[in-house]
C-alpha cells in the first residue's frame, strides 16, 4: 500500500499533472489558433469583440444570471466557486508544492476550507440530484452527466476524511490512496472530457460570433466541390 | 420543371416530388458536410459545441416552443445534439476511432428524416443562446443542419419556389413583374395626390442616388401603407433614393435554407445597386432581409455598399429634426414586437421606439422585449409554410399571443412583413382578432405633417 501511495503521489501525479497542463495549454492554443484563421478566412473582420467579452465575463461571474432558476443557479456557483478555490489554497497542498518546487501563495484558514469541501460534496450530490430530478435535463442526461459531478466530489470527500481522520472510518492510506489517484484521475479528464470548459468557457462566445463570418463565396466554393455549380434550383 | 409536391407524411411541410427520388442520402449529406466544414466556419463552432455542451438545459426555459409544448424533443441543446451527433462521429478522430471499435451510430435515412422534421420545428431565433453558459447558438445550428439537409434535397416546398423564382424566374420572390411594380408605384403616387394632396415620388431606376430601395417585396402586395411611409419620409427628407427595376426585392430565403442561395441572393441585390450607382443598400420594414443584408461585407468584403435599415434612416432624420410631426396623433395603445433578426443581435431596438414615442399617446412594451423579446413563432421561413399554420399559431406563437394579450394594446407595431403575416395569424388564431398588426412607417404616416415641406433638393443622409 505504501509503495502504491509513493508511485500515485510521484510519478503518476507528476503524470497525471503533465497531461493535464500540456493537454490544456493544446486545447486553448489549438482554438485561439482556429478562431485566427477563421477571423483571417472571414470576408467581414468586424467582430464585436467588446460587447463579446461583456458577455464573456457575464458568465464567468454569472452574478446577473444567478435569477433565472434559482436554485440550480446557485447550486452551480457555489459548485465552481468550491472546487476551484479549495484545492488551489488549501494550506496542505501549498506545503507539499513548496517542498518540492519552492513557490508558495497564500492559504485560506483551514476551517474555511473544510467548509468549502463539504459545499463541493454537496452541491455535487445535489447537482446529480437535481438533475435526474428535473424532467428536461434528465432527457438530456447520459451516464458521463451524472457520473462527473460525482468523480469531481471524490477528491474532495477522500481530501476531507484525511483532514479529519477522527472521523474517518477508513485506513487512513487507503483513504490517502484514493485522494491521490481520484485526482489523478480527473487530471487525466479534465482535458478529454467537457470538463476542459475550464479553460475553453472564455471562448465559446467568440466562437459562436466567428462561426458566422464565413468566407467570401464559401456557398459558391461548396457548390463546386459538390458538383452542383450549374445544377438548376 | 414539375410542380408536383408530395406530403409524404414524412414531414410535416410539403416537399417537391424531385426531392424524393434523391438516392443514398446519407451519403451526399456526409460530403456536403464535409465540403461545408472546409469551406465555411461552422467547423469552429460545431467542435467547441461537439466537446463542451452541458446539457444543463437552461436553454430550456428560454424556448416559446418549449415554454408552451414541455417536449423533450423540443429542448433546443437536444435537438443540436442530433447534428452534433453526426459530427462527432463523422468529423472528429474519437468519433471515428469509437465506431471503428463499437460500430455505434451510423447515419441512416431515417435520421435524416427526423432532422428534417426537428430542425423546421425551431425558427433560428437564437434566444435560447443568450441562457447558455456556453454561448452555444443553436439559431447557427439550425441554421447549418437545414443547409445540410437541403442538399439532400429536403426543402420546404414554399421557401424552395420562392428562391427559384427570385434566381431563376422572374426575379422575385412573389413573382411581381416590371411593369405591375411600376403600376404599383404610380398608383401610390396618385394615393398620396388623393389622400394628403402632395406630390410623393416612388423614384425608379435613378442613376447614382444615395439609397437603393430593397423591400420584401411582398411589400408591394400587401403593405402599400408601409411603402406609402417609406416614400412619405423619403419626401419629407429630400432623400435621394431610388427603386432598380434589375431587383426590387429584399426577401432572401437563402438565410432560411442555404447559404449558396444566400450568398448568390447577396450578389444579386449588390449587382443592382452598383449597376445603379448607388452608395447604399436601404432595406424596407423587414428582419430577414436587413440580417440577410448585413452579409453584404461578408460576400464583398470592405468594398460592399453599406446597409442601412429603413427605421435607422427615420430615426436618424427624425433626431435631426427633418421629419415634420402632426404631434402624437396615435392615441390607441401601441406596442412594439421586435423581430428576432434586428433584434437579437442588439443592432436595432432603440430606434423604432424612438419613433413611436415620438407619434403615440400611449406606448407600452412587451415582456420580455428587444434582445430578448420571444420570437413570433414564424420565424426562419416557416411563416411561408402555410401547412404548419396550426403548429405556428397554436404552439410557436402561443407565448406571443399571450404576451400581446397582456399589453392590453389593440395596435401591434411589427416592423418586418414575416413578423406582421403571422402575427396575424397568432392574433386570428388566439382570440384576438381586435388586435392591429401593422408596419411602423404605417402608423408614421398618419403623424406627418406634409404642410411644412423642406426645400427640394436638400440631401437626406
Ligand atoms: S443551456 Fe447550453 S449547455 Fe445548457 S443544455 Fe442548453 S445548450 Fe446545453
Ligand atoms: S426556436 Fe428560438 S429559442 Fe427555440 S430552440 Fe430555436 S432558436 Fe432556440
Amino acid at each position: 500500500m505504501e509503495t502504491l501511495l509513493e508511485w500515485a503521489r510521484g510519478p503518476i501525479f507528476r503524470g497525471a499533472l503533465a497531461f493535464l497542463i500540456l493537454g490544456l495549454i493544446r486545447h486553448a492554443v489549438l482554438t485561439c489558433f482556429e478562431i485566427a484563421r477563421a477571423v483571417h478566412r472571414a470576408g467581414d473582420k468586424n467582430i464585436p469583440y467588446w460587447a463579446l467579452a461583456k458577455a464573456t465575463l457575464q458568465w464567468l461571474f454569472p452574478v446577473r444570471k444567478i435569477k433565472d432558476r434559482l436554485l440550480y443557479s446557485i447550486t452551480t456557483v457555489s459548485f465552481h466557486a468550491a472546487i476551484l478555490i479549495t484545492p488551489i489554497f488549501l494550506a496542505g497542498h501549498i506545503i507539499l508544492v513548496e517542498r518540492s518546487v519552492g513557490i508558495r501563495w497564500w492559504a485560506i484558514p483551514n476551517h474555511l476550507a473544510d467548509l468549502l469541501t463539504v459545499i463541493a460534496i454537496v452541491t455535487a450530490i445535489a447537482l446529480v440530484i437535481e438533475r435526474a430530478t428535473a424532467r428536461d435535463t434528465r432527457a438530456l442526461s447520459r451516464f458521463g452527466d451524472y457520473a462527473i459531478p460525482l468523480l469531481v466530489a471524490l477528491p474532495f470527500a477522500s481530501g476531507f476524511l484525511v483532514m479529519h481522520p477522527a472521523i474517518n472510518p477508513f485506513p487512513y492510506t487507503a483513504t490517502l490512496l484514493t485522494h491521490v489517484m481520484s485526482a489523478n484521475l480527473l487530471f487525466i479528464l479534465i482535458p478529454l472530457t467537457k470538463l476542459s470548459h475550464c479553460v475553453l468557457l472564455p471562448t465559446t462566445q467568440v466562437i459562436s460570433e466567428v462561426a458566422w463570418h464565413w468566407p467570401p463565396r464559401a456557398g459558391s466554393e461548396v457548390a463546386v466541390l459538390l458538383g452542383k455549380e450549374n445544377e438548376r434550383i | 420543371m414539375s410542380a408536383m409536391e408530395v406530403k409524404t407524411g414524412k414531414y410535416s411541410y410539403y416537399v417537391e416530388a424531385k426531392s424524393q427520388q434523391i438516392a443514398d442520402r446519407p451519403r451526399k449529406f456526409l460530403e456536403a458536410f464535409a465540403a461545408i466544414l472546409d469551406r465555411s466556419n461552422y467547423g469552429l463552432a460545431l467542435e467547441a459545441y461537439a466537446r463542451l455542451g452541458s446539457k444543463c438545459s437552461r436553454c430550456a426555459s428560454s424556448c416559446q416552443l418549449y415554454m408552451t409544448t414541455g417536449d423533450e424533443r423540443d429542448i433546443p441543446c437536444r435537438r443540436s445534439n442530433l447534428l452534433l451527433e453526426v459530427y462527432r462521429r463523422y468529423f472528429t478522430a474519437a468519433g471515428q476511432w469509437r465506431a471503428r471499435l463499437t460500430g455505434g451510430f451510423v447515419l441512416t435515412d431515417e435520421y435524416l428524416d427526423l432532422m428534417a422534421e426537428e430542425y423546421y420545428r425551431c425558427t433560428a431565433c437564437r434566444r435560447c443562446k443568450m441562457l447558455c453558459p456556453l454561448g452555444i447558438d443553436h439559431g447557427l445550428i439550425t441554421h447549418l443542419a437545414r443547409w445540410l439537409l437541403a442538399e439532400v434535397g429536403i426543402i420546404p416546398k414554399a421557401l424552395l419556389v420562392a428562391v427559384r423564382e427570385q434566381l431563376e424566374g422572374v426575379g422575385n420572390t412573389s413573382a411581381i413583374p416590371v411593369p405591375a411594380l411600376k403600376d404599383t408605384c404610380e398608383f401610390l403616387e396618385e394615393e398620396f395626390r388623393d389622400i394628403y394632396g402632395v406630390d410623393v415620388k416612388f423614384p425608379i431606376d435613378v442613376e447614382g442616388a444615395e439609397y437603393i430601395f430593397f423591400p420584401a417585396v411582398s411589400d408591394y402586395l400587401l403593405e402599400p401603407d408601409t411603402l406609402m411611409g417609406n416614400a412619405a419620409v423619403m419626401h419629407v427628407t429630400g432623400g435621394s433614393w431610388t427603386i432598380g427595376t434589375g431587383n426590387y426585392d429584399g426577401i432572401n430565403y437563402g438565410l432560411f435554407y442555404s447559404d449558396r442561395m444566400m450568398e448568390r441572393i447577396v450578389y444579386k441585390m449588390v449587382a443592382e445597386a452598383r449597376r445603379l450607382r448607388a452608395q447604399k443598400i436601404l432595406v424596407g420594414e423587414c428582419g430577414h432581409a436587413t440580417r440577410s443584408a448585413w452579409f453584404v461585407p461578408t460576400f464583398c468584403g470592405r468594398e460592399g455598399p453599406q446597409v442601412v435599415n429603413f427605421m435607422q434612416y427615420t430615426a436618424r432624420a427624425l433626431r435631426e429634426g427633418r421629419i415634420p410631426l402632426k404631434g402624437k396623433v396615435i392615441e390607441e395603445r401601441v406596442t412594439y414586437h421586435d423581430p428576432c433578426n434586428i433584434a437579437r443581435s442588439g443592432r436595432i431596438t432603440e430606434e423604432p421606439r424612438e419613433i413611436l414615442r415620438a407619434i403615440c399617446t400611449d406606448f407600452v412594451e412587451m415582456f420580455p422585449n428587444r434582445t430578448e423579446n420571444l420570437c413570433c413563432g414564424g420565424g426562419g421561413g416557416t411563416v411561408s409554410i402555410d401547412e404548419i399554420r396550426a403548429f405556428r399559431t397554436g404552439l410557436m406563437g402561443k407565448k406571443k399571443a399571450e404576451q400581446i394579450r397582456a399589453t392590453g394594446a389593440k395596435i401591434v407595431v411589427a416592423p418586418c412583413a414575416n413578423c406582421k403575416k403571422q402575427l396575424r395569424e397568432v392574433c386570428e388564431d388566439n382570440g384576438l382578432a381586435d388586435v392591429q398588426v401593422v408596419g411602423l412607417h404605417d402608423l408614421l404616416l398618419k403623424a406627418i405633417d406634409f404642410g411644412v415641406e423642406k426645400p427640394a433638393g436638400e440631401n437626406g443622409s
